[in-house]
């Protein structure tokens, strides 16, 4: 029996103001300009309703740059799905804020790219701290929950003490500092952004003693960096079992970074319905379950807690979607992985850009 | 925990069409037991925890200060993680 999708990540637009070298998106951003109508995302999300689905993750490139954002946030929570906007916060004025509440809006996520402004502004390749700062004061003051957001990677990660006290300062109760994860933008920058053993280190002795000290105040989600530990990510939990994703322009992929995986063709919501495609798309159906798995995962005790690792990062660092995620400490291509991890420079990464 | 517990900040209950319950957090869903679902619902800001542990005294085979033993830890467990206040 298929199983029942939770969650849909809709990827309205990869427009972004920002340039942040660790962006996930595609590089071939040029290839995603046609972008669905509004009618069309009211179809996925109602679709997705029928399916199952509880939760809508609004973004992109920058969700808020598509004017018909608080229409499909009405349309998701009209259908009952809880819904969520991942944004970088720089358009969120009062009106906009109000606006997207008043449609029943539950979740804004905010990112900042450091804890001072220099450095994130840096980062961003454009000046935008200080008006995230003020955005995200809008948020807390406002009937909606809020959740700060920090990617960490070389640039960043030795402040990350300091990112922690700017979520105490401004009194946020969810911080969420997730290392970078190597796909799109982020891959090709990967020696550039690859943190050190030692800032890892450093980072979780600083993460377990703030979570002790704010107990009860600040949940702080902490995601460790893969090519870090011995196991690799469980895949979307299992790929096709739970997650969904559309693309800006209707494409339906198991994961966000599937487009990675050359090999790999999409349906489109424009073409075929979003229930069928998660039912029985090729896409869906190659890497569900566990029959795909070759050696070690088929005979691992670990297959249904890791369920083999990422099928993007097997795909860019091995060329075959179907091999154990070499983050494994147990996939023969683990030392892939140990010489990136080595592979740190001090060069600059290259900035996204269209 | 408050005496008349209410919800956090972007956390809600969700039926199913199925008969099932869930509360529904930031980036999460919790599925709900038949005990945590009645007492649940009637977390408004306005009826008292006693009042709550009545209602699944009500409904469900379980000795009172059973109830409200579980409830409590139940409760403090969604106060600490922010999801009731």
């Amino acid at each position: 029996m298929t199983p029942r999708p939770l969650s849909i990540l809709c990827e309205l637009t990869y427009r972004c103001n920002l340039q942040c070298p660790y962006c996930y998106n595609p590089i071939a951003l040029s290839e995603y300009r046609d972008e669905l109508s509004t009618a069309q995302w009211r179809r996925v999300l109602l679709d997705a309703s029928a399916l199952g689905v509880v939760q809508a993750h609004f973004s992109g490139g920058e969700p808020t740059l598509r004017a018909d954002l608080p229409e499909l946030v009405e349309t998701a929570a009209g259908a009952g799905l809880y819904t969520n906007l991942i944004t970088q916060g720089t358009f969120l004025d009062d009106d906009a804020l109000d606006e997207l509440i008043g449609r029943g809006l539950d979740h804004v996520q905010i990112s900042i790219q450091a804890p001072a402004a220099a450095a994130a502004d840096r980062i961003a390749g454009t000046t935008v701290h200080e008006k995230k700062l003020q955005a995200l004061r809008r948020v807390r003051e406002r009937d909606v929950a809020l959740t700060l957001n920090c990617v960490l990677h070389r640039q960043n990660h030795d402040a990350i003490g300091e990112v922690i006290a700017l979520a105490e300062r401004l009194r946020i109760t969810r911080l969420e500092l997730a290392n970078v994860q190597f796909y799109g933008w982020a891959y090709r920058n990967r020696t550039a952004l690859m943190p050190t053993l030692e800032q890892v280190r450093h980072a979780e002795a600083i993460v377990e003693a703030a979570r002790e000290r704010l107990r009860g105040r600040m949940e702080i989600v902490y995601v460790l960096p893969d090519y870090f530990g011995d196991f690799p990510k469980p895949c979307m939990n299992g790929w096709g079992s739970q997650f969904l994703t559309v693309t800006p322009n209707g494409d339906v992929l198991p994961c966000p970074a599937a487009a990675a995986i050359g090999d790999l063709r999409f349906e489109n919501v424009r073409s075929r319905p979003l229930g069928v495609i998660w039912q029985s798309s090729e896409a869906f159906e190659r890497f569900r379950g566990t029959a795909w798995m070759p050696e070690p995962c088929r005979s691992c005790d670990r297959r249904e807690l890791d369920w083999g690792g990422c099928r993007c990062q097997a795909f860019l660092l091995t060329g075959d979607a179907a091999a154990t995620d070499p983050a494994c400490s147990l996939s023969p291509h683990h030392a892939i992985v140990t010489a990136l991890r080595e592979e740190a420079s001090p060069a600059e990464p290259i900035p996204r850009r269209a | 925990m408050n005496d008349s517990p209410r919800f956090g900040k972007g956390v809600k209950l969700r039926r199913d069409p199925d008969g099932s319950t869930m509360l529904l957090v930031p980036e999460g869903a919790l599925v709900l037991n038949g005990v945590a679902a009645v007492a649940l619902e009637l977390v408004d800001g306005t009826h008292s925890m006693a009042q709550i542990v009545e209602a699944v005294v009500d409904r469900f085979e379980v000795a009172p200060e059973r109830a409200r033993e579980d409830l409590q830890t139940l409760f403090g467990r969604l106060t600490q993680r922010g999801f009731l206040q």
